[in-house]
Order: C-alpha cells, then sequence, then structure tokens
C-alpha cells in the first residue's frame, strides 16, 4: 500500500492540486488506485508511480468522493479501462457539481487543469463491495451522509490500514458538506473498527486508530454543540458564524478559510431540528 | 414580468463577462442607475442611509447563503408599504420585493440571499406617499447564483415544501413577535448545470411567499432565484392582542406553479 501526502494548502498551479492523500494498493494479480488525486497531471503522476513498481493491471480506480482534490486525475487512468468504483449517490453528486468544479479547477490551475475531467463511476457501491486483487481483498463500505453524501472507506485485510479519505481530516479543518451529525454517527459505527492504522484524506500518511478520530470528533461535537445553542437562543446565523467553535482556532491548519462555512453549513441543518 | 425582463436583458452581460469583480466605481454607478430606472422608472430615489440601512457581511463565509438584514428608521417605519431588495450584479438583480401587511413590524426583515460577484447591493424603501430611501452596501463574494445545490440531495427531496417556523418567546402583550421561517425548498436558479444532460437545471424557486395572522397579512414577498436554497425569513409582527391564541399562516406559490401552507399556533402574550 503506496501513499501520496498532499500538502495543506488550498489548491493552486504551485501544487496542481495535490492537496490530498492519494494512493494504490498491489495485489498479486492486479493495483487498485485509491483517489486518482486532484488534476489529471497528478493523476499521469501516480500512474507513473505505479509503473515504476509493476506492470501488473490497474483494474479499478477507487473514487472516494466527489470533492475535486480526490477525483480529477481519473482521466489519467481511462487507457487501462478499470472500473472506477463510487458511492451510490457519487453520480448524482457528479451531475450536480461537476461541471462547476471542474470550471472551478480551470480558474484556479490555468494550464494545470489540462486533461482533467470528470469521470462517471462504472461499479458503484450502495453499502458494501469486496474487491480481490489477488492475495489480497479490499472492503468498500459506502457511508451515509457525513463530510459529503458519498463518501466511501476502504479497509484493506493485508495490512489491517483502514483508508478514510476525507472521513478523518488530521491537522487540516475539517470540511462539513453532507451531515454535521451524520458524520459524528459515522464516525462512532469507524472508531468500532479495528485496524492497525488509518490514513486520512488529509494529515500524515498514516496515523493510529481510532486516537487519531479524537480531535476530529472534539471539533465536530464543539460545532454541534456551539451552533444548536446559537440557534436557540436566536443569534444570526452571522453572528453565529464568528462565534461558534472559536476554541478551535489555532488548532487547525486553514481555520479561517474554512470554519465560518462550517458554521454555516451546520446552522442550516441543526435549525431544523 | 418586469423581473422576467431585467432577467433577459441582464443575463447575457453577465455571461458574457467574466472579470466583474474587477469593474470600475462609475460602471457600477452606471449600472445602479440602469436598473433604478428599470425597476422605479424616473421617480427620484434619495440616498438616506438615516431612513433605510443594509447589513451584509463584508465578505461572504458562502455566497449561496449570505444573510442579509434590511433595517428602517423607527420613526419612518410606520410610513413604509414596501421594501426592495437589489443585488446589482446578480443575473436577476431585483431578488426580493417585500409588500408589508397591517400586522408588520417594519423595522427589520432579515433573509439569506446568493451573490454571483462581487456586487452593491441596495435597499430601497417605499413610503406610503410614494417616496423611495435608498441604502447600499457592497459585498466581495463570487459564483453563488451557479455554485450547485445542497449537500444532502435525497434529505431535500424529501423535504420539498416544509416549512418550520420559530417564534420567540413573548414577555409582554402589546409587544411584537420576532419569528424566522425556513422553507425546504431547492429554489433551483436556472444557472445550474446538470453535467449528465449537460443542460441547465431548470429554474424552480419561490415565487411568492404571503405570511398572515389571523387572516390579516403581515407581508408578500415576491422573490426570485436569488434568495438561497430553502429560503429562510426572519421578521416580526404585532397581532392583536385579544388575549387569546391565533394562527400564523405562510403560503407559498413557487415558479412550478406548487402551493405550499402550512399553519401555526401562536400562543396569547401573557397578561399584565
Amino acid at each position: 500500500m503506496f501513499v501520496h501526502g498532499g500538502v495543506h494548502e488550498e489548491a493552486s498551479p504551485a501544487n496542481n492540486d495535490a492537496i490530498a492523500n492519494i494512493g494504490f494498493v498491489l495485489g498479486d494479480d492486479a493495483v487498485a488506485v485509491i483517489d486518482p488525486g486532484g488534476s489529471a497531471l497528478e493523476g499521469h503522476a501516480l500512474r507513473a508511480a505505479i509503473r515504476a513498481r509493476t506492470d501488473r493491471p490497474i483494474r479499478y480506480v477507487i473514487l472516494t468522493h466527489v470533492h475535486p482534490d480526490h477525483i480529477f486525475g481519473a482521466a489519467a487512468f481511462r487507457d487501462d479501462r478499470p472500473d472506477f468504483v463510487g458511492h451510490a449517490k457519487l453520480p448524482g453528486a457528479l451531475a450536480q457539481r461537476g461541471s462547476y468544479y471542474l470550471r472551478r479547477l480551470h480558474e484556479t490551475l490555468g494550464g494545470g487543469a489540462e486533461g482533467s475531467e470528470i469521470v462517471t463511476p462504472t461499479l458503484l457501491v450502495a453499502t458494501r463491495l469486496e474487491l480481490d486483487l489477488g492475495g489480497r481483498r479490499l472492503a468498500l463500505r459506502a457511508h451515509g451522509p457525513a463530510h459529503t453524501d458519498n463518501d466511501l472507506t476502504i479497509l484493506d485485510d493485508k495490512t489491517r490500514t483502514l483508508w478514510l479519505s476525507d472521513l478523518l481530516f488530521v491537522d487540516r479543518l475539517p470540511v462539513v458538506d453532507g451531515s454535521l451529525l451524520g458524520w459524528l454517527e459515522e464516525l462512532d459505527r469507524l472508531t468500532t473498527i479495528s485496524a492497525d492504522r488509518a490514513i486520512p484524506g488529509h494529515g500524515p500518511a498514516a496515523v493510529p486508530w481510532p486516537a487519531a478520530a479524537e480531535p476530529e470528533r472534539r471539533y465536530l461535537e464543539t460545532l454541534a454543540r456551539e451552533t444548536r445553542a446559537a440557534i436557540k437562543a436566536g443569534t444570526s446565523i452571522a453572528r453565529a458564524a464568528r462565534e461558534v467553535g472559536q476554541s478551535e482556532r489555532g488548532r487547525w491548519l486553514l481555520f479561517d478559510e474554512f470554519h465560518p462555512r462550517n458554521v454555516t453549513a451546520s446552522y442550516k441543518e441543526l435549525e431544523w431540528e | 414580468m418586469l423581473r422576467l425582463v431585467l432577467f433577459l436583458l441582464l443575463l447575457p452581460l453577465a455571461l458574457a463577462d467574466p472579470a466583474h469583480a474587477e469593474r470600475s466605481e462609475a460602471e457600477r454607478t452606471a449600472r445602479w442607475a440602469d436598473l433604478r430606472h428599470a425597476i422605479f422608472g424616473d421617480r427620484l430615489v434619495t440616498e438616506a442611509e438615516e431612513a433605510v440601512a443594509i447589513d451584509v457581511p463584508a465578505r461572504a463565509e458562502d455566497a449561496a447563503i449570505v444573510p442579509v438584514a434590511i433595517r428602517v428608521a423607527e420613526a419612518l417605519a410606520p410610513d413604509i408599504v414596501g421594501l426592495y431588495l437589489v443585488i446589482d450584479d446578480n443575473p436577476s438583480p431585483l431578488a426580493a420585493h417585500f409588500l408589508f401587511g397591517p400586522l408588520a413590524d417594519k423595522r427589520e426583515i432579515a433573509t439569506r440571499v446568493r451573490i454571483d460577484d462581487y456586487t452593491y447591493l441596495h435597499a430601497v424603501a417605499e413610503t406610503t406617499d410614494g417616496r423611495l430611501y435608498s441604502a447600499a452596501r457592497f459585498i466581495k463574494a463570487a459564483g453563488g447564483c451557479s455554485a450547485p445545490a445542497g449537500k444532502d440531495q435525497a434529505l431535500a427531496l424529501e423535504r420539498l415544501g416544509k416549512m418550520k417556523l420559530t417564534l420567540a418567546d413573548r414577555s409582554t402583550a402589546g409587544t411584537p413577535v420576532a419569528a424566522k421561517l425556513l422553507v425546504s425548498h431547492p429554489n433551483y436558479s436556472g444557472l445550474q448545470i446538470d453535467q449528465l444532460s449537460r443542460n441547465y437545471i431548470p429554474a424552480d424557486f419561490m415565487q411568492t411567499l404571503e405570511v398572515s395572522y389571523n387572516g390579516s397579512s403581515v407581508f408578500r414577498l415576491e422573490s426570485d432565484i436569488s434568495i438561497s436554497e430553502d429560503p429562510a425569513l426572519t421578521f416580526s409582527f404585532r397581532p392583536a392582542d385579544t388575549g387569546s391564541p391565533g394562527v400564523l399562516t405562510a403560503e407559498i406559490l413557487d415558479s412550478n406553479q406548487r402551493r405550499f401552507i402550512q399553519s401555526w399556533p401562536v400562543p396569547a402574550a401573557p397578561q399584565m
């Protein structure tokens, strides 16, 4: 299992949107890519790294969720004719957002976005799916709305490694783009899985599990508790975005860039309770 | 109809010019002059920050959900019949027109809007004798109208048309009741693209909202695609305090001619 670590930045021409952790798994018969990266450039670099190690066929390209930093490298693997594997809700999310994300990628990266495409999944996961790579099985699990409404996680039985993608953020601020309460529920379930290590979507290549989930849980719980209190007190959404969760400031990278938006999203979710 | 004309006039301009954030102050002034003329004709619109105020963040956290509050000076409030909210550089600039009924507390009303580009927002208050007072604020935000919809699509469909009302506790009779109304509706702008069909998702938005108390109007809102997904309205009203509970009703008509009606009991104020 190989992981390429993303940098803790927003997408830019300097990083070619290589900001998420991506990688691949080698079996005796085949290779599975877990997230092809944030641009065709990054996808091609990943493919070259695979080909430097093995000629085995790349049979699966797993797209862990709809966000651009994870999936826009998919086009680099088209010629391998793999199955592109995604959550059953991924096609719908791509329909809603794909072209918008692609336009934004071109605006942000300029020429660095060249060749990046929206690749529609060919193999969907509604609940669970097992992929056999030869002497090694990957157990894929489709989650309810959490980080997004189309999150997949992967458990590698050979190394007992749990690839959480963006259901786990370490160091970089978690982004709520699905359901805050759903994410807390998924975390409860995920932390019961016994694994030797986890791979976060953003953060170090490997972290201890379930201990590494604690900062994220604390952040999400704080966000839920304080946003609920703000709604109950009649605090406006604008003021809540400035006031909620300030104890978490200084504990996360990119806090100022994404936290107020998380509060806005959480407020919108929780005001229906 | 006015709204449709504005939309058709201004859409090509908005799409043809990607660098709107770079517009000069003179261009922005000219744009407001054009819009003012399209909406109010030759009527005089007086800049009067002491009469009407518009409250928006200087920079939006999420351009698809930007809170906006319009306030009217206490002394002027009884004379106000309506408020206009104009988002100058949005594809359909006239975002909202509030027409107040006899039970409205006209001092403040708030909603959430989409902002498509760096723009001025204008609030215009109209008095019973036809005077128009305006206030402006500039906001840095972009992409709100074409930003993709919702985070949980299944939930959004299941909840379509449902409303939720939250009433603040009332301490005494005779004081206004603060209320927040949430409407579950995608309010599709018509500028969001469906990637599979490669077509725009057809506009599907809340066209009118009428809020009344015991059959008497609080306000009527004529709204448009600039209102955020899941429209939210914060307002206050002055029930006739008879000592008995009443009923608040919200009725919505959307652009697909769907009608949604919901009512809530309003407890009587504690009698002193």
